[in-house]
C-alpha cells in the first residue's frame, strides 16, 4: 500500500517538475500528450467501458476546439470575458450538447452499425466544415490569442502546460469517480449484455445516450485545451486521422484499464515527438507496434503492467528478472533489425534516391539514413542486419522458452 | 387486485407465414408455481418472449395484475414487477458474481442515473447483494467473474439476478436444463424458496421436476393451451397423454 502512494507521489512530482527543466518544444509536446491523454480517456469511456466503439470521436475534439476559439475571439474583441482557465468548459458544453443529439441517433444501433453511424457523422462535419466559413473559418480555419488569466500571462508553453495538467487531473478524476458510481457500474454492464439489462428494467437507449454524451463532453474539453494551446484550429481536426489515432492510443495503452488509454496516448505522442527528426516513417513503426501488441499482448501496455504486478504479488517476478534480461538481447536486436530494414528500404526505394541514381548514370550511390551514409552495393551495409538477424535467431528461442516455463501456472 | 397475476386472452403471434401462437389463453394465479409444458416447438419460449416484451403479440391481450402490458417494451414490463430468466445463460460474463447481482438490485432501490455517490458506499445494496449470494449458495465464488463459473452456478446466478430485480412475478425458462440430479434437487429447493410470496411461471422439460414443483400445469401444444389444471388432473388427461405424454403413459 505504501509503495503505491509513493509511486503516485513520484508521478505527480514528475508531472509538476519536468516541464520546468525542459525545452520549449518539449513543453509543447507534453501539452499535446496530456490533451490527447484526456481525449483517449474520453474515448475509452464509450468504447472500453461502455462497449460503444466510436469511429467519429474526432468530431467532438474538433467541435470543442472551434467553440472555444469562437469564445476566445469574442474575448479578444471585447464581446465577452470568459477567463482563459475556464475556456475548456465551453468545449465540454458543446461536446455534451452535440453528444446528446448524435448519441440519440447513433445509439439506436449497436456494434458495427453504431461505429458506422459515428464515422458518418464525423465525415459529414469533415466535408461540410470547409464550406461553413462563419463557423469553422473555411479551409484556413480559425485562430485567436490567449488572454492573461488568474495573474498568469499564458504567453509561454509553461503556463499552458500547468493549465492543461490541471484540467487533465480534473477530467481523469471525474472519469474515475464516474466509474465508481452506480451508473459507472451500469456502463460496464451495457458493454457486457444489453439484453439482460433491458429485462432488469433499464432503458438501454437512454443509458447509452448518457454514456456517449459524457464521453463526447470530455472529448470537447480536450478540444478546448487544444484550442488554447494551438490558438488555432482548422477543419482537418474533424478528419478520420484523429479518430483512428485515439483508437490506436487506447488499444496500445490497454482498453481494459482506466489509465491504459491516457498512458497509450502519452507514450505515442511523446515518442512521435522524440523521433520526429530521426525518421519520416514513424507512422509505420506505430502501426507495427499496434500489430505486435494485438497479436502478442492484446490487453496492451496496461495488460503487460497488470500481469507483472500480478506476478510480483505472487512472488514470481523475481525469478523472471534474469529471463527478462536475457530477452532484452534479442529484443533490442530485433528492434535494431526492424529499424535498419525499414529505414534502408525507405531510403533506397525513395524517389529522391531514384533521382540521385539517374544523375550518377544508374550506378548505386550511397544513401543517407540513421545519421550516416550507406552504400547498397557494399557488403558492409548488409552485414549489419545479417549479424543482427543471427543474434536474434540464436538468442530469442531460449529466452522465450525460459519465460514461458516460468510463466506457466504448473510451475 | 385482480384475480390473476397474469392473464393472457386469445393471444396470437405469427412469424412470417406460420402462426406460432394461435389464440392462447393462460391464467396464472397470484402466489402459485405454474408450469408450462409441451412438446418441442409448441411455442413455450415464445409465450415467455411475448409476456416479457421481447416480442409484441399480433393480437389478444396480456394483463398483469389486471393492467394491460400488451406491447410494452421489456424495461417497462420489468419495472412493473415482472422478471424473467433465459434458457441460454444470460449474465454479465466479465463482471463478478457480486457485481452481477448488484446491478440487478440497483434500479429498484432507485440507483439508476446515479452519478453522485460511490456504489461501494451503498451499504443497503451491499448487504442485499450478500443476502442473495448466500441464498443461492454462491459465496465461494462471489468475486469470481460470472463467465468463469460452472454451468449450474451460472444458472443459480441467473435466477438470483432475476429475483433480485425486485419482481413479484418471475418467469423461469428451463431453469434446470443441463443440470445433474444433485444440482436439480438444489435448484428445486431454490425455486421453492423464491416462490414464497411471489408468482412463478416456469417452463421445464423434466416431468419429475414439473410434477414435484408446480401447483398447476398448463400444457401447450401447437400454440394453444389445451389443459390448465392441478398436476393430478393433467396427468390423467387423455388429450395430454395423446399429445405429449403418449408414449410414457403406455
Amino acid at each position: 500500500m505504501k509503495a503505491r502512494y509513493l509511486i503516485w507521489l513520484l508521478a505527480a512530482a514528475a508531472l509538476m517538475l519536468v516541464p520546468l527543466v525542459s525545452t520549449t518544444s518539449f513543453q509543447h509536446a507534453l501539452v499535446q500528450a496530456i490533451i490527447f491523454a484526456i481525449f483517449a480517456a474520453s474515448f475509452n469511456l464509450a468504447s472500453g467501458a461502455g462497449g460503444m466503439l466510436s469511429f467519429g470521436h474526432s468530431a467532438f475534439l474538433a467541435l470543442g476546439a472551434f467553440a472555444t476559439l469562437h469564445v476566445m475571439r469574442g474575448t479578444e474583441s471585447g464581446a465577452n470575458s470568459v477567463p482563459t482557465v475556464l475556456l475548456p468548459i465551453v468545449g465540454g458544453v458543446i461536446g455534451l450538447v452535440v453528444g446528446l443529439v448524435v448519441g440519440y441517433f447513433a445509439t439506436l444501433r449497436s456494434g458495427v452499425y453504431f461505429s458506422m453511424l459515428t464515422l458518418a457523422f464525423a465525415e459529414l462535419f469533415h466535408q461540410l466544415a470547409p464550406n461553413l466559413s462563419f463557423l469553422f473559418g473555411g479551409e484556413t480555419g480559425l485562430s485567436s490569442i490567449r488572454m492573461p488569466s488568474l495573474g498568469l500571462s499564458f504567453a509561454t508553453d509553461l503556463h499552458v502546460y500547468y493549465l492543461v495538467l490541471a484540467w487533465g487531473a480534473i477530467c481523469l478524476s471525474l472519469l474515475w469517480f464516474y466509474m465508481q458510481t452506480p451508473f459507472g457500474r451500469l456502463t460496464l454492464a451495457v458493454r457486457e449484455n444489453e439484453q439482460r439489462l433491458r429485462f432488469l428494467g433499464f432503458n438501454i437507449h437512454t443509458t447509452k445516450i448518457i454514456i456517449f454524451a459524457t464521453s463526447s463532453s470530455i472529448a470537447g474539453v480536450a478540444g478546448g485545451l487544444l484550442a488554447i494551446s494551438n490558438e488555432s484550429a482548422n477543419y482537418e481536426l474533424f478528419s478520420m486521422t484523429y479518430s483512428a489515432n485515439v483508437l490506436l492510443y487506447t488499444f496500445i495503452g490497454g482498453a481494459g484499464f482506466f489509465l491504459g488509454a491516457p498512458l497509450g496516448a502519452a507514450i505515442l505522442v511523446l515518442t512521435a515527438f522524440a523521433v520526429t527528426n530521426m525518421t519520416h516513417i514513424w507512422l509505420l513503426y506505430q502501426g507495427l507496434l499496434f500489430v505486435l501488441l494485438m497479436m502478442f499482448a492484446p490487453r496492451g501496455f496496461g495488460g503487460i503492467i497488470a500481469r507483472n504486478i500480478e506476478l510480483y504479488r505472487e512472488g514470481r517476478l523475481r525469478s523472471l528478472v534474469v529471463p527478462y534480461l536475457l530477452a532484452l538481447v534479442p529484443g533490442v536486436g530485433m528492434l535494431a533489425l526492424v529499424i535498419f530494414v525499414c529505414e534502408a528500404l525507405s531510403a533506397f526505394l525513395s524517389r529522391e534516391y531514384a533521382a540521385k541514381r539517374v544523375v550518377s548514370g544508374g550506378s548505386f550511390v550511397p544513401a543517407e539514413f540513421l545519421g550516416t551514409h550507406w552504400d547498397p552495393s557494399s557488403w558492409v551495409t548488409w552485414t549489419l542486419p545479417a549479424a543482427l538477424a543471427l543474434v536474434c535467431w540464436l538468442t530469442l528461442p531460449p529466452a522465450i522458452r525460459r519465460i514461458r516455463t516460468l510463466l506457466s501456472p504448473h510451475v | 387486485m385482480s384475480e390473476f397475476a397474469l392473464q393472457l386472452v386469445d393471444v396470437r403471434k405469427r412469424f412470417g407465414d406460420s402462426e406460432i401462437i394461435r389464440g392462447l389463453n393462460l391464467n396464472v394465479r397470484p402466489g402459485e408455481i405454474h408450469a408450462v409444458i409441451g412438446p418441442n416447438g409448441a411455442g413455450k419460449s415464445t409465450v415467455f418472449n411475448l409476456i416479457s416484451g421481447m416480442f409484441a403479440p399480433d393480437s389478444g391481450s396480456i394483463l398483469m395484475n389486471g393492467q394491460s402490458i400488451f406491447g410494452l417494451p421489456p424495461h417497462l414490463i420489468a419495472r412493473k414487477g415482472l422478471a424473467r430468466s433465459f434458457q441460454i445463460t444470460n449474465v454479465f460474463p466479465q463482471l463478478s458474481v457480486f457485481e452481477n447481482i448488484r446491478i440487478a438490485c440497483m434500479r429498484r432501490s432507485g440507483y439508476y442515473f446515479s452519478l453522485l455517490r460511490s456504489v461501494a458506499g451503498l451499504r443497503g445494496i451491499t448487504s442485499e447483494v450478500e443476502e442473495w449470494v448466500k441464498n443461492v449458495h454462491l459465496e465461494p465464488v462471489m468475486h469470481k467473474l460470472a463467465g468463469l463459473l460452472t454451468y449450474s452456478e451460472q444458472r443459480a446466478l441467473e435466477i438470483a439476478m432475476t429475483v433480485a430485480s425486485g419482481a413479484d412475478i418471475i418467469l423461469l425458462d428451463e431453469p434446470m436444463a443441463g443440470m445433474s440430479r444433485d444440482e436439480t434437487a438444489n435448484a428445486i429447493e431454490l425455486v421453492r424458496n423464491i416462490a414464497k410470496g411471489r408468482t412463478v411461471l416456469v417452463i421445464e422439460h423434466d416431468m419429475d421436476v414439473v410434477f414435484a414443483l408446480s401447483d398447476r400445469i398448463s400444457v401447450l401444444v401447437y400454440g394453444e393451451i389445451i389443459v390448465s389444471d392441478v398436476p393430478a388432473n393433467v396427468r390423467g388427461n387423455a388429450r395430454v397423454q395423446e399429445a405429449y405424454l403418449g408414449s410414457e403413459a403406455n
